[in-house]
């Protein structure tokens, strides 16, 4: 084993939908791993997810051998399917396409905080609903 | 496909992130690649994401009449973000790459790989005529650590050379892709029992024996032996057996894993040992030595010879004859 990390990339991805094009292949080729292994190996385990995004860390070890984890649908996609709306405004600081309410902003906050990198509740939220300004989605 | 590509980059603020993937996604196609910038702890085994560190947002385009105007969309809705954002937003970098054959270009990075005085390593997708007493091994790399390009499977692979005799049962405590086993095995040893706490490891060596016409004597099982503190690294899968005395002795026992959970195993490893038969530990770290060397001479390996490259040891002793 001896498994000395070598790098780590992290890619957004749709479930069960993983080819060697972009980003998988340029992303993942810089570190000589078996590209097909992990397309293979992501499909599989994300196949019941089909239709969201599922994001995936994957950590490279020094001898090109790997693992990865599976992480939440990006808040984008949360919030898209909270508010109902299938994009969000390109002109979002003046357009807006729909809106969420507060419980739902915590309701995201609190399933993304881990993978956010958040140490709290509140900062979570901030940055969902950062998000949320983004795609011209509201808070109500 | 197109022969060159538009590799775009936006540098942010971590907490821009989600809403920079998403901008992005609204006018490309596959995804986004995503780098952070991290820091490793634990000997370099574990990472953890820098808090509050720049990110960095990749996407590739195919470079082609409509890369402009998608770049330009981007460029748009980077500088309509910066408006409201929580934090800073860089500017749109692009970099033109030639178009690779992504699912086949990592292939090239592997080359049969002689990895001790007999033992070679050959991807599936390359030709080698053993020449002499070589052996060959048909390993592709995967997931499970063991391909053969780290010092400890190398290391350990010159130990088992000199070490296994014809007709040796073999034990092998995180066996990764089964490299170690194979060797044995391809060296002479009559069978192995591979054992990681892996899945996927388990598998690649089931998958890997099989490749080498070896399926009927390697012995792959989900499990590691009794001792192992469940919680002391990354807590283990609850399938995961804990194997005892009933696994009998072996001739030869194995262990490329981890400084700190060679020592917990100390006892189970040499109790798996036959009295003269040899122990091969590997995966230590130089300034973790004793963590693995003091628990193994307590509980009676003896003879104990050592080998250090790029500040990893492996080692050799014998359990003593009662």
């Amino acid at each position: 084993m001896a498994k000395k990390v070598r790098g780590v990339v992290k890619l957004q991805i749709p479930a069960g939908k993983a080819t060697p094009a972009q980003p998988i292949g340029p992303a993942l080729g810089q570190h000589g791993i078996n590209i097909m292994a992990f397309v293979k190996e992501y499909n599989e385990r994300t196949a019941s997810m089909a239709g969201s995004i599922v994001p995936v860390e994957i950590t490279v070890y020094e001898d090109r051998s790997f693992t990865f984890v599976t992480k939440t649908p990006p808040a984008s996609d949360l919030l898209k399917k909270a508010a109902g709306v299938a994009k969000g405004a390109a002109t979002p600081n003046k357009a807006k396409v729909g809106s969420i309410t507060r419980a739902q902003l915590r309701e995201i906050a609190e399933m993304k905080m881990r993978d956010l990198n958040a140490t709290s509740i509140e900062g979570a939220e901030r940055i969902v609903e950062g998000a949320a300004r983004s795609m011209g989605i509201t808070i109500q | 496909m197109p022969a060159y590509w538009l590799e775009l980059s936006v540098t942010a603020d971590p907490e821009t992130v989600e809403s920079i993937t998403e901008v992005i996604s609204r006018y490309t196609q596959g995804g986004v690649a995503i780098e952070e910038p991290f820091e490793l702890r634990d000997d370099g085994l574990t990472h953890f994401p820098i808090p509050g560190a720049q990110v960095t947002c990749r996407v590739w385009i195919p470079d082609d009449v409509a890369a402009e105007e998608t770049r330009a969309r981007i460029e748009e809705g980077m500088w309509r973000l910066r408006q409201i954002a929580p934090g800073a937003i860089g500017e749109v970098q692009s970099k033109r790459v030639a178009e690779q054959d992504w699912a086949n270009a990592w292939k090239e990075h592997y080359h049969p790989l002689p990895l001790g005085e007999r033992v070679v390593i050959r991807p599936s997708w390359r030709d080698y005529a053993p020449t002499g007493d070589q052996v060959v091994i048909e390993l592709d790399p995967g997931m499970a650590f063991g391909t053969g390009l780290h010092p400890t499977t190398r290391n350990c692979v010159r130990l088992v050379e000199q070490a296994v005799r014809p007709g040796d049962r073999v034990l092998d405590v995180g066996c990764g892709s089964g490299i170690l086993s194979l060797a044995a095995l391809k060296l002479g040893a009559a069978s192995a029992l591979a054992l990681d706490v892996s899945s996927v490891a388990v598998e690649a060596t089931a998958e890997n024996a099989r490749l080498n016409g070896l399926a009927d004597r390697v012995d792959a099982r989900l499990a590691t032996l009794e001792g192992a503190d469940s919680e002391a690294y990354l807590p283990l899968p609850p399938e995961v057996a804990f194997l005892g005395a009933e696994i009998g002795t072996y001739d030869l026992v194995l262990a490329n894993i981890i400084a700190r959970v060679i020592g917990q195993l100390a006892p189970a490893l040499l109790r798996a040992t036959r009295p003269g038969g040899l122990l091969i530990a590997s995966g230590i770290i130089e300034e973790r030595r004793d963590e693995a060397v003091a628990p193994l001479v307590a509980a009676g390996l003896t003879e104990i010879r050592e080998v250090v490259e790029n500040d990893w040891v492996t080692l050799i002793g014998r359990r003593a004859t009662d």
